[in-house]
């Protein structure tokens, strides 16, 4: 299974399934399907993402579940 | 086959309740307004059976109708170039599916034409088989609307599609 935060960088910039899927050109309903889990991108897509949210691949896309925001900061403070 | 309109050219976007609600009416409703229509037929019933029948399938060609401008149909029968990668994996992943149950259905067809067939000539037990042009279509016209909204309907009962935002 292949983890993403899609819907983080989503929320961030406050852009909506529609306007992601249009950038990257796919259908909104496979935003959806992808922030859900549901589907693992191709290569093609994983890349597409990443560039127009300006991250590194690693970043948006995870073997291995990400660490919660919350933890990320506390640690971040510590 | 998928009825593309100006108002919609990617397809009527329906909620997955209403499309498995369609399939489920289509499903019901062609073989009984068939058989309802054939029994009189050949045992010589009444006309209201006959028309209760012919209701039935017009019912069911009107669902067909309107799952052919539904979006989940454009997905099944849109050419590659126009849907996406995800679209096209569930489409070939329904596809497949959808091909081993009809093979499945027309192989018992096919198993039992000949086993009734067999019994008939050895005079042994008389099972219903098609004799005339009217069963031919009936049969004919259900595997038509069965291979063109099968795909769809693997789909429609698979997983639900993600909320729109």
């Amino acid at each position: 299974m292949i983890h993403n935060r899609l819907s983080v960088f989503r929320a961030e910039r406050a852009l909506s399934r529609k306007d992601i899927a249009e950038a990257v050109g796919v259908n909104p309903q496979t935003i959806g399907y992808l922030e859900r889990g549901d589907y693992a991108p191709s290569v093609e897509l994983a890349l597409k993402l990443a560039a127009l949210f300006g991250v590194p691949v690693e970043q948006l896309f995870s073997l291995k579940p990400f660490a919660p925001l919350a933890h990320s900061l506390r640690d971040q403070e510590s | 086959m998928f009825i593309r309109s100006k108002a919609h050219p990617f397809g009527r976007q329906l909620n997955t309740g209403t499309v498995r609600m369609l399939l489920i009416g289509l499903y019901v409703l062609y073989p009984l307004g068939c058989l309802l229509q054939l029994v009189p037929l050949t045992s010589g019933g009444g006309a209201a059976l006959s028309l209760a029948g012919l209701g039935a399938v017009v019912a069911s060609l009107v669902i067909f109708t309107v799952l052919a401008g539904s979006s989940l149909h454009r997905q099944t029968q849109e050419p590659e170039s126009l849907l996406d990668e995800r679209e096209r994996d569930e489409r070939n992943r329904a596809s497949f599916q959808a091909h081993s149950v009809f093979s499945g259905i027309v192989l018992i067809g096919v198993l039992y034409m000949m086993l009734t067939t067999d019994m008939a000539a050895n005079g042994k037990l008389a099972l219903w088989q098609p004799t005339e042009g009217a069963h031919w279509n009936a049969i004919f016209g259900g595997l038509i609307l069965l291979s063109f909204t099968l795909p769809g309907a693997v789909i429609a009962f698979g997983k639900s599609p993600p909320e729109v935002d």
